[in-house]
Formats: structure tokens, sequence, C-alpha cells
């Protein structure tokens, strides 16, 4: 792939806790419409990676340029001007408010009624229907308090909000975790619509049999190291546990592994 | 999922009651108001009932009329409490308004300057509760009941605990306390205007939804881009110019500064709160059923004094209706969530 087609490249990025090096010299890049699994066990490094490419925190050292150009943010908010967004694993559903107010919350739609500025719910409610029908889901009422609702469908809630404000990368912290298998299997499908819109996607689980099922690559982490890069067909799934497991690569799979540490 | 719960009523449970219950679900049990509303006509028939001269005209205006000022005030504290905090200072903050504006008149200033002044530090009052809860992380209850006691104190040693009476020029009491018609006051119309007001921005602007949003979860919103500092910011100075405005109101009436004056009345205002069904957690709650939960104790306090019932009975009652109406909430919301 030529080096036009990449949305987003971190280089040498470190953070440090303290004493603790939490992310050390981790390099990699992402293309456009490319799903990325980030595997590793817990404790590798892979959340404080992408809180600094959503702006949550900031590398001690290392850039990170999204769409050829050299960012630096401040915020969460930033990013997502620029069009990163982050599902987080909590999934940011307020519960004691409905579908619409979730999907439309901070960003609302507004009407203007004699110079004041009022809520447009129906406006609001049209969109909303309109981006989780894309998705496959059916909205009967987007005032159904979303505390009502399956694990999948909030999950899609917030994929769904994430497209609709014109995100091109997208960060997903364990989307499946929790969730049923049939409402997995739903999930899996939103994320490779995703991928058919052109908008990347970086995909965190512990389940790689999931991660597997979509991602096009891989790459894994060990003790806030890249411990190593894959493509999806040169590697079996079985493989991806037992390096992840082990902390190391086999020497056979070594002449697969993208990069050289 | 609706599938599920259907599932769930129809093993053996397919009765009348039930689809009863079923149908009350998505009709009227949706508004957070519904309890407040029924403790409002249960209160209202059992004075009705028991009381000679309730439904009276001269009774309207004296529940109007007392109802105004923590009316008022309770505005402030219901949206504090929607965006998840409390405000215990604005009882002291309403005393200190009123020996404020006083000793500003009684100097000869212009008693309309005076209010500005006034409803000026009561809202900075308000912003340094929020500034201190916001930027020191402490509890809301903490600041507010230290900000209680503070003022108390400045408002003692300001009057050395002697009554002043107004002597000031008559405008603010004009505007404020004269009525219209025989019965209500303009400070009642401003009442309801605010009312209004608040309850239209609560439910339809963005700064509502940011409200509610904060007081349900403000991690979440905060994650989605909302400012919940910024939010909890505003409500703090409103439930500060609140319950100002509301102590010019009980100046222009009775032209007297008392340093015992709102003790205890920020307590009120919070029980008016969650009778009209404002949860204690924030993220929902209602205007119009904290004013319902502020009528209910007008009626009592007139109430009584009409059935010739020593008026200490009065807190106690209120008391009552406070739990009664707080465990008729919480089931709602127990409905509500099977549904």
């Amino acid at each position: 792939m030529s080096k036009g087609n990449i949305i987003l490249e971190a280089k040498n990025i470190c953070k440090f806790f303290g004493k603790v090096i939490a992310v050390n010299n981790v390099s990699f890049n992402l293309h456009y419409g490319e799903i990325l699994g980030l595997l590793g066990d817990n404790g590798a490094g892979k959340s404080t990676l992408v809180k600094m490419i959503v702006g949550l925190f900031n590398p001690d050292s290392g850039n990170i340029y999204f769409k050829g150009k050299k960012v630096k943010f401040t915020s969460p908010a930033e990013a997502r001007k620029e069009g990163i967004e982050i599902v987080y694993q909590n999934l940011s559903l307020i519960d004691l408010m409905n579908i619409r107010q979730n999907f439309f919350l901070g960003k609302e739609i507004d009407r203007n009624i004699l110079g004041f500025n009022f809520l447009d719910n129906k406006k609001m409610d049209e969109e909303c229907k309109k981006s989780m029908e894309w998705l496959g889901i059916k909205v009967r009422s987007s005032d159904e308090d979303v505390s009502l609702l399956s694990g999948g469908e909030r999950q899609s809630i917030c994929i769904g909000r994430s497209m609709y404000f014109g995100a091109n990368l997208i960060v997903l912290d364990e989307p499946t975790a929790a969730l049923s298998v049939k409402e997995s299997k739903k999930v899996l499908e939103f994320i490779r619509n995703v991928k058919k819109e052109g908008i990347s996607v970086v995909y965190i689980s512990h389940n790689i049999y999931h991660s597997y099922e979509v991602c096009d690559r891989f790459l894994l982490m060990n003790h806030g190291a890249k411990l190593g890069e894959f493509v999806r067909n040169d590697i079996t799934a079985d493989d991806l546990i037992s390096i992840i497991s082990k902390g190391e690569i086999n020497p056979d799979l070594e002449k697969y592994n993208l990069c050289h540490v | 999922m609706v599938k599920l719960n259907k599932d769930f009523y129809s093993i053996g449970k397919e009765t009348k009651l039930f689809r009863l219950i079923e149908k009350l679900n998505s009709t009227v049990f949706k508004y957070s108001e519904f309890g407040v509303l029924v403790a409002f006509i249960v209160v209202f028939l059992f004075f009705l009932l028991f009381a000679n001269r309730f439904a009276t005209l001269a009774n309207f205006r004296t529940v109007l009329m007392v109802t105004t000022e923590l009316g008022i005030m309770t505005i402030g504290v219901t949206f504090l409490m929607v965006a998840g905090e409390f405000d215990l200072s604005v009882g002291s903050v309403f005393g200190f308004s009123i020996l404020i504006c006083t000793i500003l008149a009684n100097t000869g200033l212009n008693s309309i300057l005076a209010f500005i002044i006034t409803i000026i530090i009561t809202s900075s009052i308000g912003f340094i509760n929020g500034l201190i809860t916001l930027k020191a992380s402490i509890p809301s209850f903490i600041v507010t009941l230290g900000m209680q006691m503070f003022i108390r104190g400045i408002m003692l040693s300001v009057s050395s605990g002697f009554i002043i009476s107004y002597t000031g020029d008559n405008l603010i009491p004009m505007i404020l306390g004269r009525e219209i018609i025989s019965f209500i006051s303009h400070s009642t119309l401003i009442l309801f205007a605010l009312l209004m007001l608040f309850s239209i921005i609560l439910n339809k602007t963005r700064l509502g939804i940011w409200i509610l949003a904060t007081g349900a979860d403000k991690e979440s919103a905060r994650q989605v881009g909302v400012n919940i500092y910024k939010t909890k910011m505003i409500c703090f100075i409103i439930a500060g110019i609140m319950a100002g405005f509301a102590g010019m109101v009980n100046l222009s009436r009775f032209k007297i500064a008392d340093v015992l004056m709102g003790q205890g009345m920020e307590l009120e205002a919070i029980a008016a709160t969650v009778i009209g069904g404002t949860l204690l957690t924030g993220g929902r709650g209602s205007i119009i059923g904290a004013f319902l939960g502020v009528l209910i104790t007008g009626m009592i306090r007139s109430g009584l004094i009409l059935l010739g019932a020593p008026t200490f009975w009065y807190r106690s009652f209120i008391g009552l209706i406070l739990v009664i109406v707080a465990i008729i909430n919480s089931y709602m919301m127990k409905i509500k969530r099977k549904r």
C-alpha cells in the first residue's frame, strides 16, 4: 500500500506514569478503511496507546500524524473535531435519557424560534432513526430509554453516533465484552459496515476470535512495547493466542512479522 | 427486548390489573410529576373536607403569598439538584440578601440599584460555591453547608442580632409587592413567568439536556463532549440568584431584615424538590413538580391554621408527605425500569 493511503501514523511513541513505562517506543500506521486489531494481555498498554490517539493523554515523546498532518490533541473534543471518535467500554450512554437524547448529546440540533434556540426533536428523531436503520437496527421510537435496550443495541447507538458525526477513525474499546454470542455477531457486522464506508477502525479486544473475524491487520503489544505486527492472512487465530499468552513470537512465524524490533 | 418483557408479563399474569399498569406506564407514569400530583390532590381534598374556609379567595391568596418566595428559591435548588449538586446555603443567602439590600437602601441608595447590587452579590456566592465544589472536588453538600454557616455568621456580626427596618425608598417594594388583582401580586406573576421559563430551559433547550445529562452520569456526559463544569457552574449561579430574588420578594412584603430569616428554608426547598419528583442523585427532575411540592407546603401551612391545629404540626406534616411521595416516586421508577 502506498503512503498516501495512510490516515494515522504514530512514530516512536512513549508514555511514562512516574517510573512505569506504559507505552515504550511504539510505531504503527493505519490506512483508510482498514481495521487494525490491537491485541495484548491486560496491562500491555493498549488503552494508554489509544488514549493518546484520542487526545486523553499526550505522549511523552514521539509524534502522531493524522491525515499527513502532525497533531497534538489536548482534549478528546479536539480529536473529535478532526474526526477521531472513541467508543468506550462503558459506552458513554446515559441510562436515564432516551435514545435520541443520547445520540445527539453534546451536539444537539437546534431550531431557531424568535431568536432563541430550542431543540429540534423532530429532526433529531428522524436522523437518529435513519442512522440506526442503516446499521440494521429497527428503532420503534427514539423516545425509548436506553436502559431498555440490549447490549448490542447500545453498542450500535454509540457506533452509529460516531459515524453520524463524520468520524474518519473510530476506536472501539472491547465492543463485544459482556455481549451474548448473537449480539456479538451483530456488532461485528456493524463494524464491517463501518469499514465499507471507508472509515478506519482501531479495534481493541481480548477476544481474539472476534477480532480475527473483522480485522485486516494485527498489532500485538506486550509490557508496553510492540511485540509484532501481522497481516490477517499470514497467521491463524490460534497462533495469535499463543503469541499473546507466551509474550514472544515463535521462530517459524517470525518471517511474517512486519516489524523487526 | 420488548418481546422478552411481554413474555414476562404474560406468564400467568395476564390480568386486567397488569394491563392497566402497562397502559398507565406508557402514558401517566412516564411523567415524574405523577407522585406529586397525587399528593397534591390528596392534601387538597383533605383540607377541603376538614378545614372550613379552605376554598376561599382569601386562603388562596395566603397560599400564593407564602409559596412565592419558597417557589422562586426552589427553582434554583431544583436546577442544581437535577445537575447532581446541592445548595444548602440558599436559606442563608435568602436572609443575607434581605440584610444587604436593607442596609444599602437605608443609606439613601436608590432601591433598584440596591436590588441589582444584592443580586450580583448573591450570584457571586453561587459562583464561589460552584468554584470551590468543582475546582477542589469537594462534595457541594459540604461546601454549601460551610457557606451557610459562614454567611449566617457574617449576618450576625453585621446586624449584631438586631432587627433592622427598611427605611429606603418605595420602588422595589412597589414593583415586587403590589397586587394587580386583589389576590395576585407582581411577584407571584414573576414566579409563574420564571416557572415557565425554567421549565422550557430544562426540557426544550441544549442547556437543559446538558443539565440532565450532567446529573445523570457526568463521566459519560463529559466523554461525549458536554462541558460539565460550565453546566454545573450555571446551575450554582442560578441557585444563588434565585435565593437572592426570593429574599427581595420577602423584603418587599415585610420591610424588615432579621438575622434568622430563611433559616431552614433550604431544607424546605430541597423537600419540595424531592416531593416534586426530582431524583436526589440528579438526572431527572421537574420544575413544575417542584412547584407543586411548594404548593403542598403552602396548603399545609395555611390549612393547619384554618383547622385550628398548632402550627408546629406543619413540619411533621411536610416530613410525612416527603417520605410518602419519595416512596411513590421510587416505586414508579421501578415499574418504569421493568417495562
